[in-house]
């Protein structure tokens, strides 16, 4: 299948410093492309730069044959592409449900006048039960109304994804989903990860853990400092010498 | 959507038009009970409701700081005395013209700063609740200088002249009026997406929530209400002068939000009635120090009970049950 997005010599820079050095990569729809690399690496600044938060120094970014960067945020968004943080940022004054709904914020197809006006049929009904399914789907059915104070961490994981699939994404970026969460938790978000690409969401999936990500990623990126130095199948990045090399020393060594 | 969110009746199966019909003939009905400076005491207590769950919406649900409540109330009150009665413009009209002034002042305020942090929203709104004061002292025969306007009246509409506790009415069906449109807004996506801009604005923003757009949004709608509040306010006691509209009174409209539990309706209707009833009882008791009380409850709230008396009455009830 064909690229769904196309990052090309993608550079940013903070001052002096390169976080993201003439990037190349491209993520096909449907699959899961990992993107690995050790602390600073630069791939939560990729991140960034595709979703709008960061302008980028230099380079391109498409996404379904269109060019992206430079648009806000929000209407990346709107274009199909949601994300989760690195470190959980979820609504604290809403509860789970509405955390989900917001998520489906470029979805209501209620106007603001027809809102005040209480005229037009609304969708509410619909994206509820939609944000249902997926709070479900994610495994927090029961805590569907909980105040997201209330939720343990590897919950709260578990929110920005279904509130990232609320959005019905056509990429979606996962930014270390399994950090700090137990063994078995992460056998259930691999699962989860897995349902998501099944659905025809192309996924790309930062992650330090290697055990965690080479079994599930279909294709592979490595970085270092800010540069792509492999990428290819998993069984081929694990044996390339320059992974072994920025992995030595690094907590995350590759089996 | 939220627990104890308020509501005037327990009818889910009345339709929504019935039970705003219903509450608001209640509310108005009350004053015909009333002697004329109960009534007075009345029709204030509920511009004081009106305005703070315009300003709850603005602060405790959109999470923007402005101190500007009290001056659109001003532009409204004041607009539709100088269009109908120096301008002589026919009623419709100069109400539609005073909603127009106050949307496009809040544009003028909302846009710069919205796009900078919320300091400076706060700023500017600061900066022009002043500076409508002294264009309120200085304006000369066109705003009355000090004094105010004063000997006018509400003119006739469809050959009747509202007054008396039918003007109280008037005032209710404002209330509610502003409640059904807060209510819809705060229940639909848009309430969502500014709780969302208030709780974290760069996860909203990857949400695709137009963050900006948002609060704009948020802040001129509000303001215009304010001003049609204002304008009401006007022919309540057929006068308008400067001291009303001062920064005081949009202090002690944070207040009430504050201390009532920001962010939820029925929140800023109880902070409302309360420190608007508070100063009756104080002032026997402490005189004109009741500002005093009002501070020590605003730090109170602020440091042992954020979630304000709404939030005391939810964990009430449910260690009860
Ligand atoms: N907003 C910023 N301003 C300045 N420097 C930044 C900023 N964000 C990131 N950096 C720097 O860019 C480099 C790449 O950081 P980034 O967060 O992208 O790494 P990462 O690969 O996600 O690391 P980790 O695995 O620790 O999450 C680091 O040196 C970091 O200090
Ligand atoms: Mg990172």
């Amino acid at each position: 299948m064909g690229p769904i997005l196309q990052v090309e010599k993608l550079t940013k820079r903070f001052g002096g410093l390169t976080a993201v050095a003439e990037l190349d990569f491209e993520v096909r729809e449907g699959e899961i492309l990992g993107m690995i690399g050790p602390n600073g690496a630069g791939k939560t600044t990729t991140f960034n730069v595709i979703a709008g938060t960061y302008p980028a120094t230099g380079g391109e970014v498409r996404f379904a044959g269109e060019p992206i960067l430079g648009l806000p945020p929000h209407r990346i968004a709107s274009r199909g592409v949601m994300r989760t943080f690195q470190h959980n940022r979820p609504f604290a004054g809403l509860p789970v449900i509405d955390n989900v709904l917001v998520g489906a914020h470029t979805r209501f197809a209620a106007s603001l006048w027809s809102v005040v006006l209480g005229s037009a049929r609304s969708d509410e009904g619909q994206r509820r039960k939609r944000a249902e399914e997926l709070v479900q789907f994610v495994g927090l059915g029961e805590l569907r109304d909980a105040d997201v104070a209330t939720l343990s961490f590897g919950q709260g994981r578990l929110l920005e994804i279904a509130r990232a699939l609320a959005g019905e994404p056509r990429l979606i970026l996962f930014d270390e989903p399994a950090a700090g969460l137990t063994p078995a938790e992460c056998a259930r978000l691999a699962e989860i990860i897995r349902g998501i690409a099944a659905r025809g969401i192309a996924v790309l999936l930062i992650e330090h853990d290697m055990h965690f990500l080479l079994p599930l990623a279909q294709r592979v990126v490595v970085l270092n400092f800010g540069a792509k130095i492999a990428d290819g199948l998993p069984d081929e990045v694990r044996a390339h010498p320059a992974v072994m090399d920025a992995y030595l020393g690094s907590h995350a060594t590759p089996q | 959507m939220r627990a104890g969110g308020f509501v005037f009746f327990k009818t889910n199966h009345m339709s929504g038009l019935l039970r705003w019909l219903i509450a608001a003939v209640v509310l108005s009905a009350a004053a015909f009970f009333m002697g004329e400076y109960h009534n007075d005491v009345y029709r204030k207590l509920l511009l004081w409701v009106t305005l703070a769950l315009g300003y709850n919406f603005l602060f405790g649900i959109c999470g923007q700081v402005a101190f500007s409540h009290f001056a659109f109330y001003g532009i409204g009150a004041y607009s539709i005395v100088i269009f109908l009665f120096q301008l002589h413009l026919p009623f419709p009209i100069a109400v539609l013209c005073g909603i127009a002034l106050c949307i496009l002042f809040a544009l003028a305020v909302a846009i710069p700063s919205t796009r900078l942090e919320g300091f400076y929203l706060a700023l500017a709104t600061l900066a022009l609740g002043q500076l409508f004061i002294v264009v309120l002292n200085e304006g000369g025969s066109v705003t009355g200088g000090t004094g105010g306007i004063a000997n006018y009246r509400l003119p006739e509409l469809f050959g009747m002249r509202v007054r008396g506790p039918w003007y109280t009415g008037v005032i209710v069906l404002l209330l509610v009026f502003t409640y059904s449109i807060l209510k819809r807004l705060d229940d639909s996506w848009f309430g969502r997406a500014c709780r969302a801009v208030r709780d974290n604005p760069e996860a909203a923003a990857a949400m695709g929530v137009d963050v900006a757009r948002t609060k704009v949004i948020a802040f001129t709608l509000t303001s215009a209400l304010a001003g049609v509040a204002g304008m009401v306010y006007a022919f309540v006691d057929n006068t308008v002068n400067p001291p009303i509209f001062g920064i005081e009174n949009a202090f002690l409209l944070l207040f009430m939000v504050i201390v009532g539990g920001a962010g939820r309706h029925a929140g800023a209707v109880i902070g409302a009635v309360l420190l608007f009833l508070l100063p009756f009882w104080l002032s026997p008791l402490v005189g004109h120090h009741h500002a005093l009380v009002f501070g020590v409850l605003v730090v109170a709230a602020i440091l042992f009970q954020p979630g304000g008396l709404i939030g005391l009455w939810d964990r009430f009830s449910r260690s009860r049950s």
